[in-house]
């Protein structure tokens, strides 16, 4: 008899654990809140630390799950409303009232971005040039990054950690993967756009992984993108609908004013809307500290949640870049699989 | 004797072997926060003083914590004890309140 | 009646005498004092006022507050009747005593312990009709006293009965000062009862007294009378020697607040005269501690009101400046204080003799010629301004309608500046944004941290600039700047008006139309502008006008602080969020579309909880203003 496991979650983490589990031989259904998987992949444009495009990415993982129709379900536009213990495996009651006898669930709910309103003094949704990370990844994708009034940029400035390492708003720990975002994006900007100026506002430059210290050394060398060390503090706007920016740089020790066109801000990552909700239906921890998920330890149990049958994997764990969240949706796969023949 | 004009300029160099660190001890016992800053220069920047002078509170928190305390109590006064700093550090800083421990902390070092 | 005994005198007098004579000493030390630490302008008001027809009215207010408890019996009728039927019960007893005397003994006025141990000294010989109406009237206030002492048993461990959740914890003096005032009425009573059979006694004492007689078969029930007499005057003694040191100084002192109070002295700027009576007339009823969000939201009991005037009393500065620094100065635990101790004078008074320092010409940089930031901002066009440039014949000049002046926390609430600016051109108003490119601050956050001469200095530096602006109105945006404004400045011929009020002058006079939406919102009363400055009624006529209002339990005073005042210096962040936290949990139990408030921090501290939508209601007018 096959083995059946729900995924909650279709995007890159549970796409890839469903398709690890699925050669595995292992039945698996893929619940998805939203009408389509992909996550917050499906949002950007091109991926660091080498410019990958991320829909293509996206297409070899979908593909996987087409030709594994046989071993994959995916149900969208679904939620898990209910999960009871039962004899053997878990009860899995969705949305639409279909019900799954599970023998393990694995939960890949992923991350909500920073909803950048909240630093009210950055300007966001006030300020018209003021865009997330992730709006300026839309707009990479039209290949065209205009000002509210149609102009080409000629400054740009990035804002890291914007809601990440932040105790304002209890997110006081490091989203990991905006340094080096924030670092492709301003290279994209020049690319686009050679003449523009680029300021790049970093209070540390986390540059921890592979080919990140290069990325870096080509954005200041190749790009020459001009990192500021000092955090923005606030944003006005000036009479002609521009932007001026107050920061300190801290190596000087001078307060700095920039005027620029158009403001980037590098939205963090927070555990996902849901998670509350998924922790007391399937008895799962939190962190008081990070509100993420909480994993029995971070070695040898780094997916298996407290409760029995139940697994965790990618970003609902804690900040994860996508290579990162991968690697883990397929070490989830093997502890399910372990569990599973034991 | 030829003068290489070393002993003229002060010298640039941190002691800090012989650097007065009390102060920042003080400090730390009555403001904890004191010592959760990682230098953003957030506080700095939002500054309504340092708009028209060179108050720099992130650098005087740091030569607190490097025990150059010539400057601190040069500047510490011109702090108008606003609050904006308080309200934009990351790192949840009782700025105000160090600000207020420097002033009288200095002061009774001055009178002692 | 007649005398049992010649000498009038019996060994058990002697701890009541210690006792009597001990206080009495003690009130003149005080009250000398007290009035040598009073200025000399306050000693004349005091004397005056003893011939001054408002003695009456102290004398009336003395009554209501000190003996009846006027204002304890609207907070709950339950801790109302315990207060005052301990308090007046007692005082009829000491009252009607005397006139006994008065009556039956006149020659023996003069023995102070007479009245108190009336019923052993006197006995009845028939039963005359003046006798059993003493009787029954000691005995009447006797079993008042009685339940109030029960009750006071009972609060000790069901105070929720009483409508208080908390209570204060006792230290040992204050216990030993309860335990013997407890243990005084119980003995009289059995002291009365006992010799009820020789001396005579009402439905009380004469009753009770037959009844143990009738029980109590194995033993002599006269061998018990001088025993609890002799007890009876023990617990006098311990009472009146620990009065000093505990919370019943309050008795006392209470007395001479209220006169004090009446006849027109008020807090100084230091904790000595007036401000020394306050601190002990704080009785410890721990009715602060309730609305005190550090207590109830915090965990920081220690930091309560009723703590601090304690440790100020025992000279324990440490904690007591401890509280000083993490009270936020929401003044709820002023409105609570059945007394009128205004604790959060009393601590910014201890604030500021802890800042010995000053500096001369400390704000003189705003001025400087050399600006780093050099925006040109308004501030410094203003004080940079000739006297040539500031003649109305120079076009440059002009003099606007209105000084919008939106305050440094503004600054970070770009939304509120915004919404400002745009009611500002809707209206039509011709107005300059002072502090646009940033401004210098008001000075009350320094004076809120005891810097009064640092404050001073710059209330002087603002002042010189928004008169050179000639306007004639100003309109803030921040409740803390509009409080000093209002309070501390002198203006001359400007009106200050925070954005509530000037929104709904715009309105009232027609200058900007709004329509109303359908969203559900409660308003927060910023603690600055509402319990500080009084402004209540004009935020909300705004928001009848633009939104659906719902009340929530914390409208006008009652309402909440949002934790992030700019007092509380020394409160740890976390402490202040879960304030906060605690606060908007509250307001928003009935989910609404939007909390509206009218105060840039009280908005940030909110939104940073990142639960609910917070908005200003400036923005909340923009929004539903119509264009013509």
């Amino acid at each position: 008899m096959e083995d059946v496991i729900v995924v909650i979650g279709g995007g890159p983490a549970g796409m890839e654990a469903a398709l690890s589990l699925a050669g595995r031989g292992h039945k698996v259904y893929i619940v998805e809140k939203t009408n389509a998987l992909g996550g917050h992949l499906a949002r950007w444009d091109r991926l660091f630390p080498q410019q990958d495009p991320a829909q293509e990415i996206l297409n070899d993982m979908l593909a996987g799950i087409k030709n594994a129709d046989d071993k994959i379900e995916v149900i969208c536009n679904a939620q898990v409303q209910s999960v009871k213990k039962r004899m053997r495996g878990l009860e899995v009651m969705l949305s639409n009232q279909k019900m799954i006898l599970a023998d393990a669930v694995l939960v890949c709910c992923g991350f909500d971005l920073f909803r950048a309103e909240r630093k009210e003094e950055y300007g966001y949704g006030i300020y018209d040039n003021v865009l997330t990370s992730a709006d300026l990844e839309e707009r990479f994708k039209h290949k065209k990054v205009l000002c509210a009034d149609g102009r080409v940029p000629e400054k740009v400035a990035f804002v890291h950690c914007v809601g990440s390492r932040d105790e304002k708003v209890d997110h006081t720990y490091c989203s990991k993967v905006c340094c080096v975002t924030a670092v492709k994006q301003a290279c994209e900007i020049k690319e686009l756009y050679p003449q523009a100026e680029v300021f790049n506002l970093y209070m540390d430059l986390r540059m921890f992984d592979r080919y990140f210290e290069q990325m870096y050394h080509k954005a200041q060398s190749h790009y020459g993108v001009h990192f500021v060390r000092g955090r923005l503090s606030e944003v006005s706007e000036t009479a002609d609908g521009r932007l001026q920016i107050k920061t300190e740089d801290t190596l000087l020790g001078r307060p700095m004013k920039i005027t620029v066109d158009m403001l980037v801000l590098m939205v963090g990552m927070q555990a996902c809307a849901q998670t509350e909700e998924l922790s007391e239906k399937l008895d799962l921890k939190v962190s008081a500290s990070d509100h993420f998920f909480e994993t029995k330890d971070l070695f040898l149990k780094g997916n298996y949640a407290h409760t029995k049958g139940i697994f965790l994997a990618g970003a609902c764990t804690g900040p994860k870049s996508l290579p990162d969240t991968l690697q883990d949706a397929r070490s989830a796969a093997e502890s399910i699989h372990r569990y599973l023949t034991a | 004797m030829k003068d290489f004009g070393f002993g003229i300029k002060k010298s640039g160099v941190i002691d800090l072997d012989k650097a007065d660190m009390s102060l920042m001890r003080e400090i730390a016992a009555e403001e904890p926060s004191f010592l959760h800053c990682f230098y953003c220069g957030t506080c700095t920047a939002t500054c309504s003083a340092g708009k028209y002078t060179g108050f720099n509170l992130r650098r005087l928190q740091l030569l607190i914590k490097r025990g150059q305390l010539d400057e601190v109590s040069e500047r510490i006064s011109e702090c108008m004890l606003c609050g904006k700093c308080q309200w934009v550090c990351p790192k949840g800083v009782n700025t105000r309140h160090v600000v207020m421990l420097v002033n009288k902390k200095l002061h009774a070092r001055k009178i002692r | 009646m007649h005398e049992r005994f010649a000498n009038a005198y019996d060994p058990f007098v002697i701890p009541y005498m210690i006792g009597y004579v001990f206080v009495l000493a003690y009130l003149v030390v005080a009250l000398v004092t007290v009035v040598k630490n009073l200025p000399m302008s306050d000693r004349k008001k005091m004397l005056r006022h003893l011939f001054s027809f408002k003695l009456f009215v102290t004398i009336k207010d003395i009554f209501a507050d000190c003996l009846l408890h006027v204002k304890i019996w609207k907070k709950n009728k339950m801790l109302g009747y315990m207060h005052s039927s301990i308090a007046f019960g007692w005082f009829m007893l000491i009252l009607v005593g005397h006139i006994e005397i008065f009556f039956f003994a006149p020659h023996r006025v003069n023995l102070p312990w007479y009245p108190i141990f009336f019923r052993y000294f006197m006995m009845e010989t028939e039963t005359s009709v003046g006798g059993s109406v003493f009787f029954f009237l000691m005995d009447f206030f006797l079993l008042m006293v009685l339940s109030g002492i029960a009750l006071a048993m009972i609060k000790r461990i069901r105070r929720r009965l009483f409508g208080m959740k908390r209570t204060t914890r006792l230290k040992w003096n204050d216990q030993l000062a309860m335990y013997s005032l407890w243990c005084i009425f119980p003995l009289r009573f059995l002291a009365e009862s006992f010799t009820s059979h020789i001396s005579g006694g009402g439905f009380l004492t004469r009753s009770f007294g037959m009844l143990f007689d009738w029980f109590n078969q194995f033993m002599n029930n006269d061998a018990l009378i001088r025993p609890m007499w002799w007890a009876y005057s023990i617990a006098l003694m311990v009472f009146f020697l620990t009065l000093p040191w505990s919370r019943f100084t309050h008795i006392l002192s209470e007395v001479l607040l209220i006169y004090m109070r009446n006849a027109g002295i008020r807090e100084s700027s230091k904790n000595n005269g007036y401000a020394g009576v306050e601190i002990f007339s704080c009785s410890r009823c721990g009715l602060c501690l309730d609305p005190c969000q550090m207590v109830s939201s915090a965990s920081l009991r220690q930091m309560a009101s009723v703590e601090f005037t304690r440790n100020v009393r025992l000279r324990q500065n440490k904690q007591a400046m401890e509280a000083a620094s993490y009270c936020l100065m929401c003044d709820r635990c002023v409105q609570a204080c059945p007394v009128g101790v205004n604790s959060v004078q009393l601590k910014l008074n201890l604030k500021a003799a802890d800042v010995k320092y000053t500096y001369p010409n400390r704000y003189d940089y705003v001025e400087a010629e050399a600006n780093p930031m050099d925006t040109g901002s308004a501030w410094a066009d203003i004080l940079h301004r000739t006297p040539e440039a500031a003649a109305p014949t120079k076009k440059v000049v002009r003099t606007p309608e209105v000084v919008y002046f939106a305050g440094c926390m503004s600054h970070l609430t770009p939304k509120i500046e915004q919404a400002m600016v745009r009611i500002f051109e809707a209206a039509g108003v011709d107005f300059t944004f002072l502090d646009k490119d940033g401004g210098i601050c008001c000075g009350r956050p320094l004076m809120l941290a005891g810097d009064r001469t640092g404050s001073e200095q710059l209330v002087a530096k603002n002042t010189e600039a928004i008169l050179a602006t000639g306007a004639k109105v100003m309109v803030c945006s921040c409740p803390i700047c509009y409080k000093i404004f209002k309070d501390t400045y002198k203006l001359e011929g400007v009106q200050v008006l925070h954005h509530t009020e000037y929104i709904l002058q715009l309105m009232e006079a027609g200058k900007i139309t709004v329509r109303k939406s359908s969203q559900k919102g409660v308003y927060h009363d910023p603690c600055e502008l509402g319990r500080h400055s009084g402004i209540y009624r004009q935020p909300r006529d705004i928001l009848y006008r633009v939104l659906n209002l719902q009340q929530t339990p914390y409208e006008g005073k009652d309402a909440l602080c949002c934790g992030h005042s700019m007092a509380g210096e020394g409160m740890p962040y976390k402490k202040r969020r879960m304030i906060a936290r605690d606060a908007l949990r509250k307001m928003t139990e009935n989910p609404v579309d939007v909390l509206v408030t009218a105060c840039p921090s009280c908005k940030r501290s909110f939104a940073e909880i990142g639960t609910e939508e917070i908005r200003d209601i400036a923005e909340i007018v923009c929004d539903q203003l119509v264009t013509r």
